[in-house]
């Protein structure tokens, strides 16, 4: 999968319009990067990409480059 | 997953009671902010929930519960072998919940009276234990009583406190001779993530750790004292999310069932976004499962029974379900279960905010 099919992906999570989300985002910044997006994010790396996220794992994310990474 | 199949025992009665007081989510408005509260009551599908007062308890809420039954079964006390309560917001930190309400029911000498110590996947574990129970002793007829009062120990600054409502319950096992009559279990338990829902101070562990009743925020960006809930949400989703559909999946491959088996699944009422996610896991629609959190919120594990009355128990509702279920959480521990019920026997969920005035109990009250 392409970073630009994952940016996608995590769009319509976080529910921003298409092409808004880039890579050098910083989380802590996006106002839809909260706990509710948090249970989404564990969805779909769940769903797409068979991983099993914890607490732990999303707080090393510091930009949406670090989650594109863990989609790997 | 441990498995239990019993086919001599049978619910005959289910009652459940709530405080009057309603608390509509949208009053923490001002204090979170209209969007993030809008945005928890879309994704949770929780509205509000019941609060009950300073002095009344679960163990207020699980009698009134089982006074309701007992009055409308005509239930003699003396019956009844077993009384277990499953609470965790205690009246007492000693004795147990269940021996005071032994006294107030009124019920025999002749009577195994003890708390369990369990939330959210309480009214599977705690079936499961009277059932075990009346299996082995004499006892024919069992009282199980599960209720909590999340909003004691949930801080008033915390937005995981939208998520929780007060509630007791009261459920009837009896021994029959029906061999058709069965109830299996399957249990389960994540001792290692203990951490995941905590009430740290209040008990004996940290008492030299200097915990404090200061509310500091915390990392997670709410405000809190050690003396209140702490739920670590994404682990406790992931939790829901993987382990609950893999012991259902257990329990199907175990007992040779499939969910098309079922009446209705019903589920604790954790919130609507775990619900969907469980159901959609192990192929169930949504119009099998009962809701009831939009109204009761969670009631940690109050919920099977709250949603049983709310859904069965109008005059209306009759002949038998067969009902699916499951618990899941502090612990973390989880179970799911089948059995079935007569909705003959379910009874409306009662409003009432009596307490126990007798079980004010202090220096000045035990000379």
């Amino acid at each position: 999968m392409t970073d630009k099919e994952k940016l996608a992906k995590l769009e319509e999570i976080f529910e921003l319009d298409e092409g808004t989300l880039k890579a050098t985002d910083v989380l802590a910044h996006l106002d839809c990067y909260d706990s509710m997006a948090a249970l989404s994010l564990i969805v779909l790396m769940s769903d797409d990409f068979g991983k099993k996220l914890t607490s732990a794992q999303i707080q090393t994310f510091v930009t949406v480059q670090d989650i594109l990474n863990y989609m790997d | 997953m441990i498995a239990s199949q019993f086919n001599n025992m049978k619910i005959s009665g289910i009652a459940a009671a709530v405080p009057s007081h309603h608390v509509d989510n949208m009053e923490y408005a001002d204090l979170f902010g209209k969007e993030t509260v809008e945005k928890i009551i879309a994704s949770t599908g929780i509205k509000g929930g019941y609060v009950c007062s300073e002095n009344q308890t679960a163990g207020d809420l699980c009698y009134i519960a089982a006074k309701e039954l007992m009055e409308k079964k005509n239930i003699d006390p003396s019956s009844i072998g077993i009384l277990i309560c499953v609470i965790v917001y205690h009246d007492y930190v000693s004795p147990a919940t269940a021996s005071v309400i032994q006294k107030r029911l009124g019920l025999s000498k002749d009577c195994i009276v003890y708390d369990i110590n369990l939330g959210c996947s309480g009214y599977i574990y705690g079936l499961q234990t009277v059932c075990s129970l009346l299996q082995c002793s004499s006892a024919k007829r069992a009282l199980l009583l599960i209720g909590d009062t999340t909003s004691k120990t949930a801080s008033p600054f915390d937005k995981s406190r939208m998520l929780f409502g007060d509630a007791g319950s009261a459920t009837l096992i009896d021994k029959c001779d029906e061999s058709n009559n069965i109830m299996r279990f399957g249990l389960e338990s994540y001792g290692e993530r203990f951490k995941a829902i905590i009430l740290p101070a209040g008990g004996y562990r940290n008492r030299n750790r200097n915990a404090s009743h200061e509310r500091v925020l915390w990392g997670d960006g709410n405000t809190r004292s050690d003396y209140e809930l702490v739920m670590n949400g994404a682990d406790v989703f992931q939790f829901t999310l993987s382990d609950v559909p893999n012991l259902f999946e257990e329990y199907f491959n175990q007992f040779g069932l499939f969910t098309k088996d079922f009446d209705c699944l019903l589920l604790h009422q954790a919130n609507h976004f775990v619900m969907k996610h469980i159901a959609r896991k192990i192929k169930v629609s949504m119009d099998k499962v009962p809701v009831s959190l939009d109204r009761y919120g969670n009631s940690s594990g109050t919920t099977i029974p709250v949603t049983i009355c709310d859904k069965y128990g109008k005059d209306s509702c009759s002949g038998k379900i067969h009902a699916l279920m499951a618990g899941f959480g502090v612990g973390l521990s989880l179970g799911v279960a089948d059995m079935t019920i007569d909705a003959g026997d379910v009874y409306p969920v009662v409003v009432s905010d009596d307490y126990f005035e007798d079980g004010a109990v202090d220096h000045a009250t035990l000379a």
